[in-house]
């Protein structure tokens, strides 16, 4: 065995596995959350839950968009997805005569099968062509479901979705308050669950061989291909894996808000949630998201609670200002900056590499003109 | 079967708007030709546009024809303003930032005009010339739809001329075809950004004013607008200047004949569009190589 | 038919032009094959067709035997074509071992986690870049990255190596070195084909050059035979580039 490799194996025994540790105490502390937020805030607690709902969603938003991005697919069609979810279990409950909560898994399997859809066919497309294209393919999805026949989908006023959960008031056991309090918490383990599969797979990618084969077709696909790897497989994947926790975030959502509509449950704020989050965070790792979620959260409340039209203009304020201050996102930029910490670079580093939110730069190795239009 | 007036109808529908759609896009083959940015909120320049001149006239009673000459110098200074404090800095990034980077303006924008005058249509109403309209043979014509054709019309073939006879209009021609030969002969490639992507949006907005007149503009049309312009500055050739007026023509054709021609296409028409983009991208990507 | 690359008839046209215009070649197990010619004669969209970043407009590629038409670049990569690039697109941020490791992991199928650092400390070990092994990609010197670029591509396991320009930008005392390097990749048992416009390294490394101008082939045959030949001096000197003179 190579003298190189061995202490380098060693070392990886050694360290400690953060990431999976993180997952656990993330485990433990959705566990304990609600009774906590009781104990300390009584009656105020329900609406303490709420945020943390909220918080939540967006994580797993956060890192079902940051799992695409890995391969260098930013897509615009993330609303799609979560629309597709919800749409799928209020159909489901119109339509079908079977367990709500099989909505749930079934509307992650239908955005995923929509994702191998777009996926599919946007596999030669790159940068600015796929983020058009994704854009497009939402947009189109959202009129489709427009101007479905009403009595299939509901057309323009949607459909009402029934809740997942109704505690029932018992009068002498309980205040008024608990009810919703109840009903908040269940909703608090669905969403903490939803978000622990979000990070084991975020996870799962990381420690696999995926991750390399993730960066290596994210910073050029050709270079990548000429090493072996298939870039048609992994972005697939990737786009599958994305779709599947969004789906079902959309699903938990529309029972949670009582109804789909197709403005709100296709809307493009929610593509922008999901996008502006990780990019905040830092892309392309766990935590980043993870942190972008909590640190954008509490704004999007504010925000939302000041205006109900026009709140987003946080977050494009946030997407700016991280583009031109912090490109790497706040874990990018931390990580970035703990790697070089008393680096030793003997050499001239070659042509200053601009500091990428995005992929890196496109003046790459010989390509084919594999761009629509193919001018130059 | 279909009527022939009907088809005739769409096509000279067609061909008024697409002098608007040309109008709009060729700013934005203006910013991504010139400054080599592919601008996402190119759209909200002419959203901003239509709002002003809304503004004006609630306000200030100002007809949109002189508004016209308000919104022109005041899109431009926008566009200036968010030039100089933004996109400037990313022009060496990879791509990808500048695209989130517009996307990111595109979003304020829209917001902003959100917050200001909120998601309901508005109307400019009580402008006697909106009615009038003209028979020409088995077609009607609108007089604000054919006004709107001949000034976009103009202001684009004014465009062209500008690139070719003008100094400032070479300086853009010569930093679109070699950026670094152009610096080194002494081009201020700075400021030819900037005035490219002033002028993209002035143009952009005087779509707007316009657009106002015709049907009454929501905060989110933008998005769809910067759509449409990419769509059509795709179908000409990225960057490719000259080529919008006909790719306007061809894409402004379309989406009328569908809106006309297929039930219940009018509200579809965003749609269909959109189907078409996406087709037109997915097909060209699997063409090549 | 021991030839372990062959080209036949490649053609590549974009629109009206020829890059590549009736190409043949055939290069023999082991051999250090050169291609050279002025610029714009079409070598790197030659190199592009074989390792199937381009889609030939006519002719076809034959590894070992085997015709690689319609294959995509991993499968060829997975048969044993490795590639390194002139301008070098190291993955920053990845160190130097893990840059390598991709290569390793994937180049071909079936490769497990363990065996995979084997190849990868194999190859930068060969390259001589051990000492930066656990660096970040971004910090290496040209010369380094140089280096890495080929650990990369040997780590796929290649039976056969293009290179393309690979003396490019560097130093005479480097250019030695990477000379050096080429020769230890043959004794390995690599074929190396590679582009190049440094004559005098052509000259030491080449069993046999290639020559070409305007997409097609000016001639072959050892590197004294073809710098005597008229029509490639012209080829040259009868046009505005330096590329004769290094």
């Amino acid at each position: 065995m190579n003298r190189a490799a061995a202490p380098a194996r060693a070392a990886r025994r050694r360290a400690v596995p953060w990431d999976v540790v993180g997952l656990g105490l993330l485990v433990v502390a959705a566990a304990f959350m609600p009774d906590l937020l009781r104990a300390l805030y009584d009656r105020a607690a329900v609406s303490y839950l709420s945020i943390a709902i909220n918080a939540l969603s967006l994580a797993i938003l956060a890192l079902s968009w940051d799992v695409l991005a890995r391969t260098g697919q930013l897509s615009l069609a993330h609303a799609a997805f979560y629309g597709t979810g919800a749409y799928t279990t209020a159909l489901m409950l119109r339509h079908l005569d079977l367990p709500m909560w099989l909505g749930i898994p079934a509307g992650g399997l239908m955005a995923v099968a929509f994702a191998l859809l777009l996926g599919g066919l946007t596999l030669r497309l790159r940068a600015i062509y796929f983020a058009i294209a994704t854009l497009a393919f939402a947009e189109v999805l959202k009129a489709v479901v427009h101007h479905a026949p009403t009595a299939f989908a509901g057309g323009n006023a949607g459909m009402n979705v029934a809740p997942l959960f109704r505690p029932v008031f018992v009068a002498g056991q309980m205040e008024r308050w608990e009810v919703a309090y109840l009903r908040n918490e269940a909703y608090f383990y669905v969403y903490a669950g939803l978000l622990a599969l979000s990070v084991l797979i975020s996870i799962a990618l990381q420690r696999s061989r995926l991750r390399h084969a993730f960066t290596a077709i994210r910073t050029n696909e050709d270079v990548a291909g000429v090493m072996g790897v298939r870039p048609a497989r992994v972005k697939l994947l990737a786009f599958m894996l994305s779709a599947s926790t969004v789906g079902m975030l959309g699903a938990v959502e529309a029972h949670r808000v009582g109804s789909v509509l197709p403005d709100q449950s296709f809307s493009v704020a929610t593509t922008v949630l999901a996008l502006v989050t990780p990019i905040f965070g830092g892309l392309y790792t766990t935590l980043g998201p993870i942190v972008g979620a909590l640190g954008l959260s509490s704004v999007q409340e504010l925000l939302r609670r000041t205006f109900s039209d026009g709140y987003l203009i946080g977050y494009g304020v946030v997407l700016v200002l991280t583009i031109l201050f912090m490109p790497r996102g706040v874990v990018g930029t931390i990580g970035h900056a703990w790697r070089k910490r008393g680096s030793r670079s003997t050499g001239t580093p070659p042509a200053s590499r601009p500091q990428r939110a995005g992929p890196a730069p496109d003046d790459a190795p010989p390509k084919p003109p594999s761009q629509p239009g193919g001018d130059a | 079967m279909i009527d022939p007036t009907l088809v005739l109808q769409a096509l000279v529908s067609g061909i008024l708007a697409a002098g608007l759609y040309a109008l709009v896009s060729v700013g934005l083959a203006l910013a991504i030709g010139v400054i080599g940015i592919v601008n996402f909120a190119h759209g909200e320049f002419f959203m901003v546009g239509a709002f002003l001149a809304y503004q004006a006239f609630v306000s200030f009673g100002i007809d949109p024809v002189f508004s016209l000459f308000l919104v022109a110098p005041a899109l431009g200074l926008i566009g200036a303003g968010i030039y100089a404090s933004t996109i400037r800095f990313v022009l060496k990034a990879p791509e990808l930032n500048q695209m989130l980077l517009t996307f990111g303006i595109g979003i304020i924008l829209q917001n902003l005009a959100l917050l200001i005058w909120g998601g309901d249509p508005r109307t400019i109403a009580g402008i006697a010339y909106r009615s009038i309209g003209y028979q020409i043979g088995p077609v009607s014509v609108g007089l604000v739809p054919l006004a709107s054709f001949a000034i976009s019309l103009t202001l684009v073939l004014g465009l062209y001329w500008m690139l070719a006879s003008t100094p400032t209009g070479r300086a853009m021609r010569a930093v679109a075809q070699n950026r670094v030969g152009a610096a080194l002969v002494g081009l201020e490639v700075d400021r030819v950004y900037l005035v490219a992507f002033a002028l993209s949006a002035l143009l952009a907005g005087i779509g707007g004013v316009m657009i106002a007149v015709i049907q009454s503009p929501t905060p989110t049309i933008g998005l769809a607008f910067t759509l449409k312009a990419f769509a059509i500055v795709v179908v000409s050739g990225l960057g490719n200047v000259r080529g919008v007026l006909f790719a306007s023509l061809v894409v402004a054709i379309a989406e009328s004949m569908v809106a006309t021609l297929v039930p219940n296409g009018d509200t579809l028409r965003n749609a269909v569009f959109f189907a078409i983009i996406f087709g037109v991208l997915v097909w060209r990507s699997r063409r090549v190589a | 038919m021991s030839a372990i690359l062959r080209a036949t008839s490649l053609a590549k046209r974009f629109g009206g032009l020829a890059a590549v215009d009736d190409v043949s070649f055939a290069v023999e197990r082991g051999e250090i094959f050169a291609i050279i010619g002025p610029n714009g004669a079409g070598k790197t969209t030659l190199l592009n067709l074989v390792s199937g970043l381009l889609l030939p407009t006519a002719g076809k590629v034959e590894l070992d035997g085997r015709d690689l038409t319609g294959l995509s670049t991993a499968e060829r990569c997975h048969l044993g074509l490795g590639r390194a690039f002139q301008v070098v697109q190291p993955f920053p941020e990845m160190t130097v071992r893990e840059n390598v490791l991709v290569g390793a992991m994937f180049g071909k199928p079936g490769v497990g986690r363990g065996e995979a650092e084997r190849r990868a400390d194999d190859a930068i070990a060969l390259v001589g870049l051990e000492g930066r092994a656990g660096d970040d990609a971004e910090d290496l010197t040209l010369m380094e990255e140089k280096r890495l670029e080929i650990a990369r591509a040997l780590a796929t396991q290649p039976a056969v190596l293009l290179l393309d320009e690979v003396m490019a930008g560097l130093r005479p005392a480097e250019a030695r070195d990477a000379v050096a390097l080429v020769r230890r990749l043959r004794d390995e048992g690599l074929t190396i084909v590679f582009i190049e416009h440094v004559m005098p390294v052509v000259r030491d490394l080449a069993d046999r050059v290639l020559v070409m101008d305007y997409g097609k082939v000016l001639t072959e045959g050892r590197y004294a035979e073809v710098t005597q030949d008229q029509r490639v001096i012209e080829a040259y000197l009868g046009r505005d580039d330096e590329g004769a003179t290094a």
